[in-house]
């Protein structure tokens, strides 16, 4: 559980199609400790596709599966159990459920067990430390857009997934706002969370991206970081 | 022939001087119904959400199969179970026939296809989003489902009122395998037929008045539903 032998998951041989076209081509992904890993491609291009296998909500036509350096026995359904319970996967709108503010971010330590008396400080400081106490028991349909996404944020964080994986987080979000949110995702390297986050555009700001990888027709292609603007994969190609 | 103005008078008195046989009528009608759609809605629901949230060959037909089913008549259910349930019949030996049990069936038959069909569409019409953060969120199927049915609560609670409003009203099949004993199997809708055909109007638009109270009772419980199930901003 160090920073010396980082890779804990890999994913070899991804590939996903639909309706005859190929949107996962073979592909492989690997992740690391402490990694805040941006991943960029056009619309369509499966950034979305691959978040949700690596989640565990979709099945791809094939993959392999390799955890903390061993293969567990095969079958999309013990696969699918492993990923979600180290996974948690932020929609590009998050889905927060009718109830507050509380009872949300409350919602998945409850169901991975975590000791009800436990559960209220665990709340209350995740909510303290990203300066939404006052939201605390408001309900979810009254918050605004930006705050119901730092809602979801703060509700995946404090489950402390080993991987956290976002859908164009900042999309709609104003500069304070995307702001918070960096501030959020880098203090989550700290928490030995890795991070896969999409977005078209290749600049993020003060986000301290380790990794830039870009999909290509379904092709997996690692660019260097900070250089932003070009839009074809050059750069060593990871998988064919 | 007494005037629809002498009845409905006659009518109200008797239901609110609490006239035992109309009392029994009534009770019989709400405790078979409510039991026949306890028993429907937890395979009904297990249905719905299957043809809503899992792809197998032929869910097209069988959605389209709920929704004819939804227009098959009461009597046509009751003699169905009728035949089944006859001492000659194939299920004759379990002497079910004009027992309650055999109203509760024939109504669970008759709500199945309009729970399904409503529960259907609206857990169809639900985000996918609930279920999926549900599930990453730590949930496992099961208590995803009772999420996902907490979320689409309003949708679901207008298909059960959907559901007993066609067997607390249906006369063909409880007629038929219940055989309108007093005191057993009469309930409201045959205990009209009945009264209709002594001529004893006045027993009859109780009855009717009774069944006009219950629907206004379900309507205003969806009002109220509706106005706490507000479109998220």
């Amino acid at each position: 559980m160090n920073g010396a032998d980082p890779t804990w998951l890999r994913l070899e041989g991804v590939s996903f199609r639909r309706g005859g076209r190929t949107i996962l081509g073979n592909l492989s992904i690997d992740f690391a400790q402490h990694e805040l890993t941006l991943l960029t491609g056009h619309n369509g291009s499966g950034k979305t596709t691959l978040l949700r296998i690596l989640a565990g909500l979709l099945q791809p036509d094939s993959c392999t599966l390799e955890l903390n350096g061993s293969r567990p026995r095969a079958g999309w359904r013990h696969c699918r159990q492993l990923l979600r319970s180290h996974s948690c996967y932020l929609h590009q709108q998050p889905y927060l459920f009718d109830a507050t503010v509380f009872d949300n971010i409350a919602y998945g330590l409850r169901r991975r067990g975590v000791p009800a008396g436990r559960i209220r400080p665990q709340v209350e400081a995740a909510l303290a430390t990203t300066r939404l106490e006052h939201l605390a028991q408001r309900h979810c349909q009254q918050l605004s857009g930006g705050e119901k996404q730092r809602v979801a944020m703060v509700r995946a964080w404090v489950l402390r997934p080993r991987l956290l994986l976002l859908d164009e987080p900042v999309a709609n979000m104003d500069k304070p706002s995307r702001r918070q949110c960096y501030e959020l995702l880098n203090r989550m390297r700290e928490d030995d969370i890795a991070v896969l986050l999409t977005s078209h555009d290749p600049q993020q700001g003060d986000l301290e991206i380790t990794r830039h990888l870009h999909l290509y027709r379904g092709e997996m292609s690692r660019k260097e970081l900070h250089t932003a603007d070009n839009d074809q994969p050059e750069d060593e190609v990871i998988q064919p | 022939m007494e005037s629809l103005s002498d009845a409905s008078r006659q009518a109200l008195y008797l239901l609110f001087t609490g006239d035992r046989e109309l009392w029994v009528v009534i009770g019989i009608s709400f405790t078979v119904s409510l039991r026949a759609v306890i028993f429907a809605t937890p395979l009904a629901l297990a249905c719905a959400f299957a043809l809503a949230y899992l792809r197998f060959p032929g869910r097209r037909l069988l959605i389209s199969l709920f929704n004819t089913a939804l227009s098959v008549p009461a009597v046509v259910v009751g003699l169905t179970l009728y035949m089944l349930l006859s001492r000659a019949g194939p299920l004759g030996d379990w002497r079910l026939l004009f027992t309650q049990e055999a109203m509760i069936i024939g109504q669970i038959l008759l709500c199945f296809p309009i729970l399904v069909a409503m529960s259907h569409s609206a857990l169809q019409a639900s985000d996918r989003r609930v279920w999926e953060t549900a599930l990453t969120l730590g949930a496992t199927p099961l208590r995803a489902l009772l999420t996902l049915i907490h979320e689409t609560r309003f949708g679901l609670i207008a298909a059960l009122i959907a559901g007993f409003g066609r067997i607390i009203a249906e006369v063909g099949s409880s007629m038929m395998v219940g055989g309108n004993i007093l005191n057993y199997t009469r309930n409201i809708p045959t205990a009209i037929a009945l009264e209709t055909s002594k001529g004893s109007f006045a027993q009859g638009i109780a009855l009717g008045l009774v069944l006009l109270l219950l629907a206004l009772s379900l309507n205003l419980l969806l009002t109220l539903l509706q106005g706490r199930g507000e479109v998220a901003a």
